[in-house]
């Protein structure tokens, strides 16, 4: 069976049906074309035409048009619309006008850069010009990266290596810098949180020495389809930008089918296992030999499900060839080999984790099939968009699983078509992160009296602090580095803190393996000292915890219980940023905060049955955290009207629906925001609701939590209820074992008091 | 609430300050400038620095007229090791001869804002001398200054002229004897200068660091008596090389010679080269200059010496095994001697099974390639012998 045949098939197919709450169609759309622009260098036009390429989309032309025009610009078109010409085609023509102008390409992954560079190789070589473009990574070689800096017209690179290596050794890069016409960052609606902070700060250094050397390139932008492109790309480079989303490539009709495994113990609502429905569906896929991408949101997931499907295909000679797994951890040659042989149409389906959701070219496939649901709309519609042909159909199947965010998504498929993707947020003056690019800045290029760092506020204050501390000089009108270190090694763009703590597994006395890591203000409750951690589905006891050292050291053990740390949380607040007392005394504050958590004891809990077997002491330091948060806090006229246990009751239920409906709206993971109730808080005096960026300086969650919380508390009303259970289950307010037998109803009271109180 | 200050203290590092002592010696230049002066009776005979002699040792092409007072000698402490664009030369010691005397200029930095000046005299300077000498200085203080031009805008390059790093060539004299070479590691074991309370290196930006904050000139003493040190031993040791690269019959140690000999066969310079295999053919090196020896003769077609060579090296029990297939190799190809060769091949499998201290693997493989030989050697002659059979 073809595709068509297929979805005709499971469409009369009643038992696949009736697991099925949305089969929507996407109509095909046709292509819309426009002219090669005059401007655009003959030579390039002639290879075009050699491919068969005689006018551009529409989206292409626009793209050229405001290259010429001298704007920075943003492309924001779905996968597969032929989005690396919109930046190859300008700067290539910039070079072919003039051999001394350079580029700099950026791209979030090593993988991407190689996987466009050699595209780019491509093109110029189809040029028969003389135009250098290289990548200059971790993996460059010495003796090649002197040729680079010399010659290199294109230098393809990551954030990483731009802001470790290229930027505090400038005075090497002379010829970049002086003649940087066009910087192009592709995939920018990955730069979000902490690494989207980082960035904007690394291009703020960027600009600031281009300034030295003379130069004022311009920016060209790609970004997959978010709800805030525009205000991303402005926020990333501090500039002006024009969006250019007129897509002009065709699409051809797309199938997207939500399917929610079906119930197998009604008592206890256990559904059938996300895992075994997408290995049924996946094989009917595969047993057709229809190109399919399957995505799993685990690594461990990749290998089970390629396990499956491998022993499906075998042929008789033992060959599973046609289907590969996929995801980080493997070696470069292998995943380029597997992508090659994605585009070649040699291999039948591929299972990955959201590695493959980036831009690397593996041509199309024609069905996706969601393990899960990826956790935001903007990553579920860059992995459906992996299926489909510009004239073909194309078939996604989302696959629920039992969390609670996939079966809200499953149950409301309407809201998830309705509803735009979501914003990419970041906060590139958080203090933690400003100061440290300003500490790399000043390393890079004194800093003059008076001059800003960007667009960050209060620059002078930043370098009038480290003059104090020691750090910088400030003399004769200028702040000079006046250190021994080198600061960008104390940064990683990728995380909060460059210290992150290893995980040593020490089961091998002869072979200590480095297993994991895991960032510090999680370890205290996972990597204490004797509890049980788990890997890769494998138990492991923490035998020693160096907390200076930062490394943990476990042992594979084999028991039948878990470990579960008390953690204590006590926030203060340190500053307020916006506050409204709404009506009825509602309360909602912005502002930063200080949390200090410490864990004390931990519990051992019976695998199965959860018993209680009793405690452990934990020795770890406490630790502090300032970040940004916003916080309601219940009137007194309210919460006199509850007990005492149904307002414990009521405010958990909202701690638990705020934790489902925030990461959908901030485009973030649960684990990044965190959310918890005071009866009385000691801050305000008052039963009071926090919810706070899980990042030192905060990442702009809170923020944007502050501003659309109307939505956000409307919207967990809506969860609550909506909901078919009575009492309460964990896919909304919580079970009634936490909330108890009026949690539910007074979490929604309450809910409605905090929503009428925002609109008056 | 608090201010800005107060919370980038709270979530940052203490600052670090203290009190301050002597202060630096008033202005009268727009940087601080010490000039001192050293007798030549501490340097080797400068009639040795020639330009080919430079050639042998720096392999750079010099004019024949160079004259010793052309040459400038270099070395900077800077700010840190890192090499980006935030670490800086404080203090850059200059030295040249000059009326019969080693004259040392250090010019140094009070306050960030004085280095452009600096560097504009350091530029004036390296401009009059058609030679630079440095320790190191190819990969570190020349890179480092041009950096440093560049941020300050002094342009165009002033670091043009020939550039002989002295690191490289001790290196190739010096390393198989001592080591690391380190210029404070080969002033003591190559000039006999040991240092009393030298500033260690790692120390000089800190201590740069706190004459800013306290202003108290005491410890930078101590980097400028490094520092000078440094340039009166950089240009000792360069002339020194040059005495033993142009009289290398000077030189106490033969490792120094067989070292230096395989540097200059490696540069082409046969003759002077095989020269200094001679003179090191003695003493713990004689085995190993006699064989290279013979290898130079061998590959110059004077086959007759180079059999000469390996012999006296077996008589003399020296590599006995490698003379054996060197001998073996000899007689099988250039001297047509099969049998001569037979007998060389089995002497050496002969000598491979005593209980040697070669390691087994090494052995193995010896004797593999050497039972080969023997055995092509075999047929050769016994196709000859039936050969001889056959034709009469």
């Amino acid at each position: 069976m073809n595709v068509d045949q297929l979805i005709g098939r499971l469409r009369g197919d009643p038992a696949f049906m009736q697991n099925v709450t949305q089969w929507k169609v996407l109509p095909a759309s046709e292509g819309r074309y426009a002219d090669f622009p005059p401007t655009l260098d003959s030579r390039i036009r002639t290879v075009l035409a050699g491919r068969g390429v005689h006018r551009l989309y529409t989206h292409q032309a626009s793209s050229l048009r405001a290259a010429d025009e001298g704007n920075d610009f943003v492309v924001v078109t779905p996968t597969a619309s032929g989005k690396t010409m919109c930046y190859n085609l300008p700067v290539l023509s910039a070079i072919l006008k003039n051999p001394d102008a350079r580029a700099l390409y950026l791209f979030p992954t090593k993988a991407l850069s190689a996987d466009q560079a050699s595209e780019l190789y491509e093109l110029i070589e189809a040029l028969k010009v003389d135009v250098k473009a290289y990548t200059y990574d971790g993996d460059t070689q010495g003796a090649a990266r002197k040729a680079i800096r010399q010659a290199g017209h294109i230098v393809v690179t990551n954030p990483d290596m731009l802001h470790s290596n290229i930027l505090p050794n400038h005075t090497k890069w002379v010829k970049l810098f002086e003649n940087l016409r066009y910087i192009v960052i592709d995939e920018i609606h990955t730069y979000r949180g902490v690494f989207g902070s980082n960035l904007a700060n690394v291009l703020r250094r960027l600009i600031r020495l281009c300034a030295f050397y003379g130069s004022k390139p311009q920016f060209i932008l790609c970004s997959a389809t978010i709800a805030n492109p525009g205000e991303l790309a402005a926020t990333l480079t501090g500039r002006e930008i024009r969006i250019v989303d007129n897509n002009g490539a065709p699409m051809g009709e797309r199938h997207f089918v939500f399917y929610n495994p079906p119930v197998v113990n009604r008592q206890l609502g256990i559904r059938r296992g996300v895992v075994g429905e997408t290995r049924n569906i996946g094989g009917m896929l595969l047993s057709n030999a229809i190109p399919t991408i399957v995505f799993a949101k685990s690594r461990i997931q990749v290998e089970v499900l390629t396990r499956y499907f491998k022993e499906q295909a075998r042929d008789p000679y033992g060959f599973s060839g046609r289907v590969r797994g996929y995801r980080g951890g493997y070696l470069p040659s292998e995943r380029r080999e597997i992508e090659r042989g994605l585009r070649a149409g040699e291999i039948d389906m591929v299972v990955s984790t959201n590695a493959l959701e980036l831009g690397i070219d593996i041509g199309s496939l024609t069905a996706c099939v969601l393990c899960g649901y990826p956790g935001t709309i903007a990553s579920t519609w860059q992995q459906a968009g992996r299926a489909g042909r510009r004239k073909d159909t194309a078939l996604t199947v989302m696959i629920a699983s039992s969390a609670a965010i996939d079966q809200y998504i499953v149950g409301h498929p309407e809201y998830f078509l309705s509803q735009s993707p979501e914003h990419a947020l970041l906060a590139p003056n958080n203090l933690y992160v400003l100061l440290s690019h300003i500490k790399c800045a000043a390393y890079e290029l004194p800093f003059e009296d008076g001059e800003a760092f960007g667009n960050a506020p209060d620059t002078a204050q930043f370098l009038d602090y480290l003059a104090d501390a020691g750090i910088l000089r400030h003399v004769g009108g200028r702040y000079h580095w006046s250190a021994e270190d080198f600061p960008a090694s104390e940064i990683s763009l990728r995380s909060a803190t460059a210290e992150n703590f290893v995980i040593i597994d020490i089961s091998n006395p002869a072979h200590h393996r480095v297993i994991g890591e895991m960032d510090r203000y999680t370890v205290p409750m996972l990597l204490h000292e004797n509890a049980i951690y788990m890997h890769e589905a494998r138990q492991y006891q923490v035998e020693k915890l160096d907390f200076d050292a930062c490394k943990a050291f476990i042992r594979a053990v084999d028991v039948d219980y878990y470990t579960d740390a008390d953690l204590n949380i006590s926030l203060a607040v340190l500053d307020e940023f916006k506050e409204k007392t709404l009506r009825n005394g509602v309360g909602v504050t912005l502002g930063e905060l200080k949390i200090t958590t410490i864990v004390k004891i931990f519990k051992k809990m019976k695998l199965d049955t959860h018993e209680n077997l009793g405690f452990g002491p934990v020795r770890v330091p406490e630790s502090d955290m300032h970040t940004v948060g916003v916080w309601w806090t219940v009137p007194e006229s309210v919460a006199a009207s509850f007990g005492n246990d149904d307002l414990q009751g009521a405010l958990m239920g909202i701690t638990n629906l705020l934790c489902i409906v925030a990461p959908l709206y901030l485009m973030c993971a649960p684990r990044d925001i965190k959310v918890l109730y005071q009866v009385k808080s000691p801050v305000t005096d008052r039963p009071t609701i926090f919810l706070y960026d899980q990042y030192p300086g905060g990442v702009g969650l809170s923020e944007k939590a502050y501003e659309m919380q109307e939505m956000l508390l409307e919207h967990a009303l809506d969860i609550v209820t909506y909901c078919g259970c009575e009492n309460g289950c964990p896919s909304c307010a919580g079970p009634v074992s936490e909330i108890g037998e009026n949690g539910k109803a007074n979490a929604a009271r309450i809910l409605k008091e905090l929503i009428e109180a925002c609109q008056a | 609430m608090p201010s800005l200050k107060d919370k980038l203290r709270m979530i940052d590092a203490e600052p670090r300050r203290s009190e301050a002592a002597h202060p630096a010696p008033a202005p009268s230049e727009p940087f601080y400038r010490r000039v001192d002066r050293f007798p030549l009776s501490s340097f080797s005979q400068l009639r040795h620095m020639r330009a080919p002699v430079l050639r042998e040792i720096f392999d750079l092409t010099l004019p024949a007229g160079l004259r010793p007072a052309d040459v400038l000698f270099l070395d900077t402490e800077t700010t840190g090791l890192s090499g980006g664009a935030g670490t800086l030369a404080f203090q850059v010691g200059l030295g040249y001869l000059s009326g019969g005397e080693y004259v040392v200029e250090q010019l140094m930095i009070r306050d960030y804002h004085e280095e452009a000046a600096m560097l504009a005299e350091v530029a004036r300077l390296t401009a009059r001398f058609p030679l630079l000498v440095t320790f190191n200085g190819r990969t570190f203080d020349v890179p480092l200054l041009q950096n440093r031009c560049l941020l300050n805008r002094i342009r165009p390059d002033p670091f043009t002229a020939q550039h002989a790093d002295v690191l490289h060539a001790a290196r190739r004299v010096w390393k198989l004897r001592l080591g690391r070479c380190t210029l404070q590691r080969l002033e003591q074991a190559v000039l006999g200068v040991s240092r009393e309370d030298d500033l260690p290196g790692d120390q000089v930006p800190q201590t740069f660091f706190r004459f800013l904050q306290t202003g108290d000139f005491g410890p930078i003493e101590r980097v400028l008596e490094h520092n000078r040190q440094d340039v009166v031993s950089l240009a000792q040791l360069f002339f020194f090389l040059c005495r033993l690269y142009d009289q290398p019959e000077t030189a106490c140690e033969t490792a120094d010679l067989f070292a230096m000999a395989r540097a200059m066969e490696k540069r082409g310079h046969t003759a002077k080269a095989k020269k200094c295999y001679r003179l090191a053919a003695r003493e713990g090196t004689r085995a190993s200059a006699f064989a290279a020896l013979a290898a130079r003769e061998k590959r110059e077609g004077r086959t007759q010496r180079a059999a000469r060579l390996y012999a006296t090296m077996l008589a003399r029990g020296d590599q006995p095994v490698d003379a054996c297939e060197a001998l073996a190799k000899l007689y099988e190809h250039q001297l047509k001697s099969p049998e001569q060769a037979l007998v060389y091949t089995r002497q050496a499998l002969l000598l491979l099974s005593e209980p040697s201290l070669l390691p087994g693997e090494a052995v193995q493989s010896r004797r593999n390639a050497l039972q080969y030989r023997y055995a092509r050697l075999r047929r050769i002659l016994a196709g000859e012998a039936k050969q001889q059979e056959d034709e009469p």
